[in-house]
């Protein structure tokens, strides 16, 4: 199978599950896909997001690294754009703050003094309508009831793992959901925790983007995952052939 | 042109007995091919069929020696690479092959399923068309990054048939996000001669040749569980964006550049969420029929909040 790996799903997850995520998987073997689980059991590498952008900074003159913040019912998401991302950077080069984006994004992550952090690294960005953000948010509500439900059920080994590592309040979260659901109803209902999130954030961010500065040249996080040109136009045709 | 063709046929019948361990003469089974096809006009699968017959009696060899006919199976019952099969199936989708060694590349489908195919350039076999059903005879089972496909070799036969093969029967409804446009999508050039596409005026088969405008988007539809692949043509575009090859030929020619199709319709379509009918074929999905979803239900809105609330 020489080492191509399965195109990874994007998941619907909301900042306030995604900014609480700080368990690495470990990779089975080098080049393995990196994956974070997140309080309610889901492993997550690649995410599809639809929010608010709030604001883009780059994070030092001329540096080239953008930094985002988008922001749900339930909390913002960081990310960060390189000239590694070229379609996501040239599409952010266009988009004036506020705007309804829809960002599909590989999940980041820093550690740093055995804590996990977690960012978006962009590989699209796209300005969308109102009803998109509130199907995501609608979508994104159903699958972390789900996730709620199979943490009670200790569905799966992912669960275990999770109820070990965080062992969540669940009413939390479901907590979490209903404050999304119920911006679709009263639109914009201001959320309280949020100015408190945001500070918390900040801090990360320093930390992060001193990370980041030392990556620069080379991405090194940088992974190996399936194209997803159809294969018919990569094949090595000298080992299928074998007549 | 009839020498031709009666060379291919004996040539086949030759290595399906060459195979088993027989010498048959190649004279002799022309000799009737050709009777048979161009003086009796009977259909070239009976006509092969009556001379394998007849040399399985003529060399008198065992039934169970000679397994010259592969079994008939449906695509559902393919699970091991490696088996000689025949399947009837209809060709439901082509694809690009840059490939020189690749004369056909795409999926074929019965009531049971869809599966990839390919056409080896060197098997010599004709080129099928989108929507016919065939009679794929003696191809070889295999196997490619984990997914079932089948071969089409020297030995296979493709013959067109009258049935009209039905696709599985349900018509799938996905509703996701288009997360990613590959690259050579927007508006295209395809091959004259082949209907390849072309990269910088170059057909990968046929080289610098002309070309004609086409416009298509290969992308990926993601419902955050499964993701599959889709092709949408022209119509489905127009559908989608209101923008046709007419179109496009015209943003292409008014911004001098025909990447800036690819980008309009990238602004229009990324990240937004297409409600899809169609024929799931593992992680493809042909596309009947595409719309943007349309808003949220209110009630199930409803639904949720008090399901979190209990
Ligand atoms: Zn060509």
């Amino acid at each position: 199978m020489n080492g191509i790996r399965r195109r990874e799903i994007a998941r619907r997850i909301f900042a306030y599950e995604f900014n609480r995520s700080t368990y690495r998987i470990k990779p089975e073997e080098d080049k393995a896909p990196v994956y974070v689980l997140t309080p309610l059991g889901m492993r997550c590498n690649r995410v599809f997001v639809v929010g608010a952008l709030l604001d883009k900074d780059e994070i030092k003159p001329d540096s080239g690294i953008w930094r985002i913040r988008v922001a749900d019912p339930t909390g913002a998401f960081f990310g960060y754009v390189g000239r590694f991302q070229p379609d996501a950077l040239e599409s952010l080069m266009e988009i004036e703050p506020p705007e309804l984006v829809a960002i599909v994004a590989k999940v980041r992550v820093f550690e740093r003094d055995g804590r996990l952090f977690v960012s978006l690294r962009p590989e699209s960005i796209s300005v969308v309508d109102s009803e998109t953000r509130d199907y995501w948010i609608y979508e994104t509500a159903l699958k972390t009831l789900e996730r709620i439900r199979r943490m009670e059920l200790k569905k799966d080994e992912d669960c275990k793992l999770a109820w070990q590592i965080y062992s969540p309040n669940l009413n939390e979260f479901r907590q979490i959901v209903r404050q999304a659901l119920a911006s679709l109803k009263e639109e914009f209902e201001l959320i309280e925790e949020f100015e408190e999130e945001i500070e918390e954030l900040k801090e990360r961010r320093d930390m992060e983007e001193r990370e980041l500065e030392k990556i620069k040249e080379k991405d090194e996080l940088e992974e190996f995952e399936e194209e997803f040109e159809f294969e018919e136009e990569e094949w090595d045709l000298s080992d299928i052939l074998g007549e | 042109m009839k020498e031709e063709r009666i060379k291919q046929l004996t040539d086949q019948i030759v290595e399906l007995f060459r195979r088993s361990g027989y010498d048959v003469d190649a004279k002799e089974i022309s000799k009737r091919l050709m009777l048979l096809i161009y003086e009796f006009k009977v259909p070239e699968s009976e006509a092969i069929r009556t001379v394998k017959n007849w040399l399985i009696k003529e060399l008198e060899i065992p039934k169970e020696k000679l397994a010259i006919e592969s079994p008939l199976v449906k695509i559902a019952d393919i699970t091991k690479p490696g088996q000689w099969i025949s399947l009837k199936a209809k060709v439901v989708q082509l694809w690009d092959s840059s490939s020189p060694n690749v004369s056909q590349v795409g999926l074929i489908g019965d009531e049971t399923g869809i599966i990839k195919f390919v056409i080896w350039a060197k098997s010599g076999k004709g080129e099928v068309e989108e929507g016919k059903s065939y009679l794929f005879r003696n191809v070889v089972t295999d196997s490619f990054q984990g997914r079932m496909q089948i071969n089409v070799n020297r030995n296979s036969e493709i013959v067109e048939i009258d049935e009209d093969i039905q696709l599985p029967p349900r018509e799938i409804e996905v509703v996701g996000a288009l997360v990613a446009i590959q690259q050579n999508s927007g508006l295209i050039q395809r091959c004259k001669l082949c209907r390849r596409a072309m990269t910088k005026g170059i057909c990968p088969i046929h080289g610098k040749v002309e070309g004609y405008d086409d416009l298509r988007i290969k992308g990926v539809l993601d419902d955050g569980e499964n993701f599959y692949e889709i092709i949408l043509n022209e119509e489905n575009i127009k559908a989608l964006t209101g923008i046709d090859l007419e179109k496009a030929k015209q943003i292409a020619t008014e911004r001098l550049d025909r990447n800036a199709v690819l980008s309009e319709l990238k602004s229009k379509l990324l990240g937004r969420y297409l409600k899809v009918r169609g024929t799931k074929g593992g992680r493809y999905l042909i596309v009947n029929d595409v719309e943007f979803l349309k808003g949220i239900d209110k009630a199930e809105v409803e639904r949720l909040m008090e399901e979190v609330a209990a």
